[in-house]
């Protein structure tokens, strides 16, 4: 059985008398320990399809299958739980907490996700981590002072401090150079092997396919091609 | 972790400038509020210092204690069945010294531990006079009376209708007032409360809100510090209001990676809560520094108890006007916030 599969997942939007079918009955599953990008042009459903399968936004029909659990039928608390435990989120921006240090944002995570850590290893896991996406010398700034690349990495961290299953990423490069783009595909790529990490990740930067195990192309709310 | 903390570390100067309004509007409140419980002090304290129970007048008086007269029998029988109770008389009037002449509130009463019991010519007087260059031993005359007062000693705080009180025996009083009947009897105890016919009773907060001037003086000044104290409600809701509004991005993400609604709002109630009690700890100091400065003749009086209890009006009001605010925490969709961009 796939750790997470979506199955027949519709989405449709009212606007006012005018219903707008984004997704239209997708089906997919994600592989343990891989990469899967989703691509398509704007307004393909891309984005909506990740939000759904994260928890964020509710589906009009169809399951989301986590770990055997139709999560679509799961109250509000419930789905939290697994976002604050099972999955970790990184976005187009980083949206670090301004008043935190890189240290204490990774803190906070894990007292999201009730690590039962004990406080001076949790310490360790943030230093370990730290060290793991090379933010270990800025432990103690805060995100004004950090570069746009930076912030990424420290997102990235956060996301994956709590030693998450599945990591959702929307767009993480978009406001990164071609460099430091590169650089924090990798960093996805090394972690993702390094802690098993399944990840499921929209992009439209046809250069950071190379990156991933396996590509999901999406048009006008459906699967237009799957191919690994 | 906690987070409500390290942010107002990182945001000292917003969260300041909430913390001295709050002082500010605080201290206002404490000061009124001071002033307020001073002018009650300094119109009944004769009256507010004594011990609970029922005051009785003549039910033809009007609810007016200077038109009450009690008949010499019903006061017998009264006195007879209470043998705790006292039945006194107050009359504004004035003293003479050499060099000058006062406003007094004369008043006299039966034996009772609860009034300073005079003989024939003599007088106790409000501390306030001592301050004044009366002493002991002085002579003092009133020209409604025949001889003269000699001052016997000085009570404490004992006001009335903004006048320092004088006590006479019920002889000298007689004279001056041309009055064989008492006005008033006040029989102490918490169950006391009884019918006497021909008389019409009232309990403390009755009695003083038929003074002339009471009630209205402590009304006006009451209302300034329920404003002041709704003042302060509001001013938390707007505050709170408005940087909510800047943080509803942050609320999202934090939502968005799994922090609870219930620890956004102990987050702000945390701040809330510092921020409340740090100004009002100040403004404690200080009212209390303006209660040892204030100058002597100013009716000021703020106790510990009524500190403590707009203290914790101020934290309630404070906490409402945030949990109002905090509401839009609720509303705050992740997805939102994720597509508005960067916090």
């Amino acid at each position: 059985m796939a750790l997470f599969s979506i199955d027949e997942v519709r989405k449709t939007f009212t606007n006012g008398e005018v219903k707008e079918e984004i997704l239209k009955g997708i089906n997919l599953s994600l592989r343990e320990g891989e990469i899967t990008a989703l691509v398509g042009a704007s307004g393909s459903g891309k984005s909506t399809l990740l939000t759904i399968a994260a928890g964020l936004q509710p589906a009009s029909g169809g399951k989301v299958i986590f770990e055997g659990k139709n999560m679509t039928s799961m109250g509000s608390e419930e789905v939290r739980k697994i976002r604050a435990s099972k999955f970790g989120f990184v976005f187009q921006f980083a949206h670090l907490v301004p008043f935190l240090t890189v240290e204490e944002q990774l803190m906070l995570m894990l007292d999201v996700s009730e690590s039962t850590l004990k406080k001076y290893e949790q310490k360790k896991e943030v230093d370990k981590i730290l060290k793991l996406v090379g933010m270990v010398h800025r432990g103690n700034s805060y995100p004004a002072s950090l570069s746009g690349g930076e912030k990424q990495r420290v997102a990235i961290a956060r996301a994956i401090i709590h030693k998450p299953k599945v990591l959702f990423a929307d767009e993480p490069t978009a406001c990164l150079d071609s460099k430091r783009s590169k650089d924090v595909m990798s960093l996805f790529r090394d972690l993702t092997i390094t802690l098993n990490i399944t990840t499921l990740m929209v992009t439209h930067d046809e250069e950071m396919l190379s990156y991933a195990d396996h590509i999901i192309k999406m048009s006008d709310g459906r699967v237009l091609q799957n191919k690994d | 972790m906690n987070i409500a903390w390290k942010e107002i570390k990182k945001n000292k100067v917003r969260f300041s400038i909430l913390g001295s309004i709050v002082l500010l509007v605080s201290l206002l409140t404490f000061i009124i509020s001071g002033l307020a419980n001073g002018l009650s002090q300094d119109n009944a304290a004769l009256i507010k210092d004594l011990p609970s129970g029922q005051f009785y007048m003549n039910e033809d008086a009007d609810e007016t204690y200077n038109l009450s007269k009690i008949n010499r029998s019903i006061q017998d029988i009264v006195m007879n069945k209470q043998k705790d109770a006292v039945a006194f008389s107050i009359q504004m009037g004035f003293l003479d010294d050499a060099s000058k002449q006062r406003s007094i509130a004369f008043v006299t009463s039966t034996d009772s531990k609860l009034f300073s019991n005079v003989q024939n010519g003599e007088i106790v007087l409000d501390r306030s006079l001592e301050g004044k260059g009366i002493k002991v031993g002085d002579t003092l005359t009133n020209n409604q009376y025949s001889g003269k007062f000699v001052v016997k000693g000085f009570v404490d705080q004992k006001k009335y209708s903004h006048a320092p009180v004088a006590y006479i025996n019920i002889e000298n009083f007689r004279e001056m007032y041309r009055v064989e009947e008492m006005q008033l009897i006040f029989i102490p105890g918490e169950d006391s409360l009884q019918e006497i016919t021909g008389l019409q009773s009232f309990s403390k907060e009755d009695f003083l809100n038929t003074i002339p001037s009471y009630s209205a003086e402590q009304m006006s000044l009451n209302m300034i510090v329920w404003f002041l104290v709704v003042i302060s409600g509001m001013l938390f809701a707007i505050f709170f209001y408005m940087m909510n509004v800047q943080k509803i991005g942050l609320y999202g993400i934090l939502k968005a990676i799994g922090v609870k609604t219930s620890t956004l709002f102990k987050m702000m109630w945390t701040q809330m809560f510092i921020i409340t009690v740090i100004a009002l700890a100040l403004s404690v100091t200080l009212s209390q520094v303006f209660n040892f400065i204030a100058p002597k003749d100013m009716p000021f009086s703020l106790t510990p108890g009524s500190t403590v209890q707009l203290s914790i009006v101020f934290l309630i009001i404070g906490f409402i006007g945030a949990t109002l605010s905090g509401i839009q925490i609720k509303k705050v969709e992740p997805l939102q916030a994720i597509q508005q961009g960067e916090v």
